[in-house]
């Protein structure tokens, strides 16, 4: 058995999971506060790496940037952009087609979830074409570092392990990505604005007659929830290089399973479904079912909603009527 | 459950059986709809756009998105379930027929007997992936639908010995069972271009596939509307309205919810039994989420729980994604040489996922019943609305 | 007589090439004869004949169909027919911008009831050329295709299965050599010229992609290789590979083989090489990641960035070195203001043989289609792709590959030698014929 493998299929699951679940905590703080999967999100987080492409190009970076202090700047910028133009979108997009929609049957927004994704696709498409397009990688991505574990043997069974290889990238997102998720729980536990967030998804009307401004709120959490989509597009530039006008369905479609798969609603188990989708994904590929992964993942959602139906951290709502 | 919802409930347990009215009136509606359908298009503008042929063979695919809207309205219309998966059941019933009846498995067997059991194991893959998720709540329904619409095409792309998988399965056989040139004199002298009375089912010969599909619509159309108004329908709405109350009036709402999904799952069915002999192939390809979301676009659009209204929806969206924006491009050419005023060149198919979604955002915003609302649906529209206006004066007070 | 509706469709695959200009726009009045479809003046007493075209013509496709349209115009303008005026409707067999084989299926359906129709050059896809085929085959309709590639379409079982309705009749040929021809080029390059013994196999699931892989490894296993490995990429939108390439590392393949096309990955897939330190690793793919040099934004060598190493080959089941490259080049920029694309020339080769038969025989589809594959010995049709004979099946004679590696110095293919599989002759580039990008 060759433990290096394992670890560096583990670490390449990690970075996945990562991005995963910065996308995934969009869909679950939208579901937790206004119950409606919101399809465009998965396009929001796309649009977010076109978006850095555009800033990139605007400013003329076109290659790695070495010195430290440009490129910590630089990130900053990147991160800073993206994630506010993006949250404005998400308020944007709440308030015109969402918003007007907040008493109609449940059906009616995810319908015009699916149109909006539709048109921030187009959109895309018209400005940009349908190709992949390269992005800058402002971090090197080959810069790292690499290490052996100790081969040992265990009666008859030995243990090898092949070189494994860390590089920076990876260690940014997945350390940017922890950091993000222990702000939102922060935020939310702590502030004033995370409490009236908190009570919304609880009890709308009740949290009105204590003053809590509904729409703001609301608004708020469309506004983190698409920042941190913008936040997994620089991640996702950073550790690709590319981006796509469809990458959004795919990714999205994985992130929001996700969330499902962790309890929609509970942002910690977005998190660990997004990182659980990613090793399922990961190990099927190290076995040789790479062609398969897409199927594996969702038999194992089916399977555990059929023994689980809340997802792994999910509570027991009442069904609204 | 109110007062009121009881009092309806008994209205709906006592209320007529007037399915041989509705079947009368099916008949009838589709009868002059297929008629007149393909003499419309010899008037202009549209005879501008196409022969008759070419309109007809159009109209004949349009059937199988009339199909799956019917179906599909079943499950999401009347039941309530959202069901995002619904082109994994419209994949099966495709290649069942390729089973029956293709060179490939060696089967033949009668293009009137598969659509039968291409329904049936339809359903009954609705009935597997039902039995057990059924009892989750709305929206875990409707990822797991997603999902199952996933799966199922990677299964037929990479189950290569059952499939031939990505290759698809090719020159699945025709329908054969009724000649339509025996029975009807030969007019094509007097209605030139009319094919229908040159021959039976062949490629660039779509009258008997247009003939044939609205039969298949008109029987589809009929059971729909008897179960609508049965008392299982009356549950399905119950359901749809308060899961509890219908529960607690004694409805067994597992086993109701199960059926709606079977049953629109074997709708699905057909319509792939159709889809599969009128093009030939299968190919795992053309079963992908577009299909299922463009279909509950259709129903969403039409106006849920309306099977006329579906039924239209789903012709009028095909038509204009298949159609019409192709011809707007010949319109804007034609009419602006250099382009138009401001815009310039414009393509508008590249614009067709945009108009698309504009139509879908507009649509639920200005009119969130749909474009032939269901009586019944509206007025629940508008209790709510009623109801939350209360609301609001309350809270506001 | 009514406006002809078809035509329009012409005008606007026109107008949507952005580059039209006033004398290729076919006038949409019917019958009267349309000065710019036919670039020399009509004489007197002509026939209007339609040649129907059936490519992807709209979304993610554009790039693949228009320039094989526009070869097919400026073939139709250079090759004036005595006594016809050529009008090209162009239909666009993409729904919601991608490749629909039902569209498709339609659209040969119109061409067949429509009776001015001689002839057809499509589709481009393989899918789509299922569901013409039989189509085609049952009304006797001659479809040429520049780019179709994939075997099952005229070959085994499954293509006789196409043409069920006569299968003894051939209204399908191709110009493009099989994939079958190609996969075994891919794998003589990594047994012969890189001298690999080991290789693992990526395809990206899809029909063109699959048929290249498998034809590979059968063909690497035929010559003494191992193949350590062969897994498929989900579906496209799918960006990571860094899991698949992980796994693939630790079986320390020689050699790793694409079979698919740069959109559904082959450039990510070979940059992610380069992140996991397999650049080292020779790469190879087909016709599907042929679309450019490292400058022209998108393609493979775009896409793969510096990671496009020296060692990734690439061929082409095209002609290289066709005979007036220099000339057809040189027109076809002249007239569209772009370089040809990668089937604009076979899209050329494919509208002279159907002028040809015109030209022998008339307009009437029957013997149109008796003259180009009903004869025997079969008839040599002279084209810019070269002479090209069509056998039993309706494939070329031409099975020709041409191959192709990275050069780091030029950031571009490099053609560096031309197998003919019929013969077994390699032919190497001379210095100067080093193509620019690939054709």
């Amino acid at each position: 058995m060759d433990a290096g493998i394992l670890t560096q299929q583990l670490l390449n699951g990690l970075t996945i999971g990562a991005m995963y679940a910065l996308i995934a905590l969009g869909y679950t703080m939208v579901y937790g506060i206004i119950e409606l999967i919101n399809f465009a999100h998965g396009d929001v987080f796309m649009v977010g790496s076109f978006v850095t492409l555009w800033l990139l190009s605007t400013i003329g970076v076109q290659n790695t940037v070495n010195d430290p202090v440009a490129l910590v700047g630089l990130l900053i910028l990147m991160f800073a952009f993206s994630m506010v133009v993006m949250g404005l979108v998400g308020v944007l997009i709440e308030r015109f087609a969402y918003r007007p929609l907040r008493r109609a049957p449940r059906l009616a927004p995810l319908i015009t979830a699916i149109g909006v994704s539709f048109i921030l696709q187009n959109i895309i498409q018209v400005l940009y074409g349908t190709a992949y397009f390269n992005v800058p990688q402002v971090i090197d991505p080959l810069a790292g570092f690499s290490f052996k574990l100790p081969s040992f043997a265990i009666g008859g069974f030995a243990v090898t392990s092949s070189l494994v290889t860390v590089t920076w990238v990876h260690v940014f997102i997945v350390v940017l990505a922890v950091a993000m998720m222990v702000a939102l729980q922060v935020f939310v536990r702590r502030t004033n604005l995370g409490r009236a967030m908190r009570s919304t998804a609880i009890d709308r009307e009740a949290a009105q007659l204590m003053g809590v401004d509904i729409n703001t709120t609301i608004a708020l959490t469309f506004f983190i929830g698409s920042a941190l989509a913008g936040a997994a597009g620089v991640a996702w530039t950073l550790n690709y290089g590319l981006t796509k006008f469809d990458n959004g369905f795919q990714a999205g479609l994985k992130s929001f399973t996700a969330a499902v798969l962790g309890g929609i609603g509970n942002t910690t188990g977005a998190a660990i479904g997004g990182f659980l989708i990613a090793f399922i994904e990961v190990f099927s590929s190290q076995l040789g079912y790479s062609r398969w992964s897409e199927a594996i993942v969702f038999t194992i959602l089916i399977l555990v909603l059929v023994f689980k139906p809340t997802g792994i951290l999910g509570q027991q709502v009442a069904e609204r009527a | 459950m109110t007062a009121a919802a009881r009092a309806s409930w008994a209205r709906f347990r006592g209320g007529h059986f007037f399915g041989r009215h509705q079947s009368f009136s099916v008949v009838v509606g589709m009868a002059i709809v297929t008629a007149i359908l393909p003499f419309i298009v010899l008037a202009p503008p549209f005879s501008g756009f196409g022969t008759q042929t070419d309109f007809v063979d159009g109209f004949s695919q349009a059937g199988v998105w009339v199909l799956l809207a019917i179906g599909l309205n079943v499950v999401v219309g009347l039941a309530g379930l959202l069901d995002l998966g619904y082109a994994a059941f419209f994949a099966i019933g495709a290649y069942t027929y390729a089973y029956g009846a293709s060179p490939y498995s060696g089967n033949h067997v009668a293009f009137w007997v598969m659509l039968l059991v291409g329904a049936a194991v339809a359903a009954m893959a609705g009935l597997l992936l039902g039995a057990p998720t059924l009892r989750l709540r709305g929206d875990y329904l409707a990822i797991v639908t997603l999902g199952f619409g996933e799966i199922v095409p990677v299964v037929f792309t990479n189950s290569d010995q059952y499939t031939n998988g990505t290759n698809g399965i090719t020159a699945l056989y025709q329908p054969s069972l009724i000649n339509l040139s025996l029975p009807i004199p030969n007019l094509s002298g007097i209605l030139p271009n009319l094919g229908l009375f040159q021959g039976s089912y062949g490629f660039g010969n779509p009258w008997p596939y247009y003939i044939s599909v609205a039969a298949i619509i008109s029987v589809v159309m009929i059971l729909a509307y008897r179960l609508q108004d049965s008392r299982l329908g009356r549950a399905w709405m119950a359901i749809r309205e308060d899961e509890l109350a219908a529960a607690s009036m004694g409805i067994n709402t597992v086993t109701t919810k199960l059926l709606a999904f079977a049953i629109g799952a074997s709708t699905s069915g057909l319509a792939g039994v159709y889809l599969s002999s009128k093009l030939s192939i299968v190919s795992p390809t053309q079963f992908g989420f577009t299909v299922s979301f463009t279909v509950l676009a259709m129903v969403v659009l039409g106006g849920m729980g309306n099977i006329w209204g579906v039924a239209a929806g789903a012709f009028v969206v095909y038509e204009i994604q298949s159609q019409g924006l192709k011809q707007l491009n010949v319109f804007v050419g034609q009419y602006f040489p250099n382009g138009l005023p401001i815009f310039g060149h414009v393509d508008f198919l590249t614009y067709q996922y945009l108009l698309y979604g504009l139509a879908l955002v507009g649509m639920m915003l200005l009119r969130p019943e749909g474009l032939f609302p269901s009586r019944r649906r509206r007025q629940e529209l508008h209790d709510v609305e009623d109801a939350d206006a209360a609301n609001v004066e309350l809270v506001e007070a | 007589m009514k406006p002809r509706p078809i035509a329009l469709l012409a005008v606007v695959a026109i107008v949507a090439s952005a580059c039209s200009s006033a004398a290729s726009t076919p006038s949409p009045a019917g019958n009267t004869p349309a000065p710019g479809s036919s670039a020399t003046p009509a004489p007197a007493g002509n026939t209007t004949v339609t040649l129907g075209v059936d490519l992807p013509l709209s979304g993610a496709e554009t790039p693949n169909g228009q320039p094989t349209l526009n070869g097919v115009q400026l073939a139709v303008a250079e090759n004036p027919v005595p006594g016809y005026t050529i009008k090209v409707v162009a239909k666009d067999d993409a729904l919601n911008g991608v490749h629909d084989p039902q569209t498709g299926a339609t659209n040969i359906g119109q061409f067949v009831n429509d009776s001015s129709v001689f002839g057809v050059v499509g589709p481009f896809n393989s899918n789509v050329a299922q569901a013409e085929i039989p189509v085609s085959n049952a009304a006797g309709l001659l479809q040429c295709s520049p780019a179709n590639t994939n075997p099952g379409l005229t070959k085994g079982a499954a293509a006789l299965q196409l043409r069920s309705t006569h299968p003894d009749q051939i209204a399908y040929v191709r110009v493009a050599t099989t994939d079958d021809i190609q996969g075994q080029a891919g794998a003589d390059i990594a047994y012969n010229v890189v001298g690999a013994r080991t290789a693992y196999i990526v395809d990206d699931t899809e029909t063109y992609g699959k048929g290249l892989a498998d034809q590979f490894e059968t063909t690497f296993k035929a010559l003494g290789g191992t193949v350590v490995g062969h897994d498929g990429v989900g579906k496209s939108g799918q960006s990571d590979f860094t899991a698949l390439l992980t796994a693939a590392k630790a079986k320390n393949p020689q050699f790793v083989y694409f079979g698919g096309v740069t959109a559904t990955g082959g450039g990510l897939l070979r940059k992610q090489m380069a992140q996991l330190g397999m650049a080292n690793i020779p790469f190879g793919g087909g016709d599907g990641i042929s679309d450019g040099s490292a400058a022209t934004a998108n393609s493979f060598l775009n896409v793969a960035g510096p990671a496009g190493d020296p060692s990734t080959y690439m061929t082409v089941a095209a002609v290289s070195l066709i005979p007036d490259k220099a000339k057809f080049d040189a027109d076809y920029k002249a007239k569209y203001g772009s370089e040809a694309g990668a089937y604009s020339a076979s899209g050329y080769a494919c509208t002279q043989i159907l002028l040809q038969a015109l030209k022998a025989v008339g307009p009437d589809r029957a013997k149109v289609r008796a003259y180009v594959t009903g004869q025997t010995p079969a008839p040599t049709f002279n084209t810019v792709l070269g002479n090209i004979t069509f056998d039993a099946n309706g494939d070329t004679s031409q099975h020709i590959i041409s191959d192709y590696k990275f050069d780091p110095t030029t950031k571009d293919w490099a053609f560096f030698e031309q197998k003919d599989f019929t013969s077994g002759v390699t032919t190497t580039a001379p210095p100067a014929a080093a193509a620019p990008s690939a054709s």
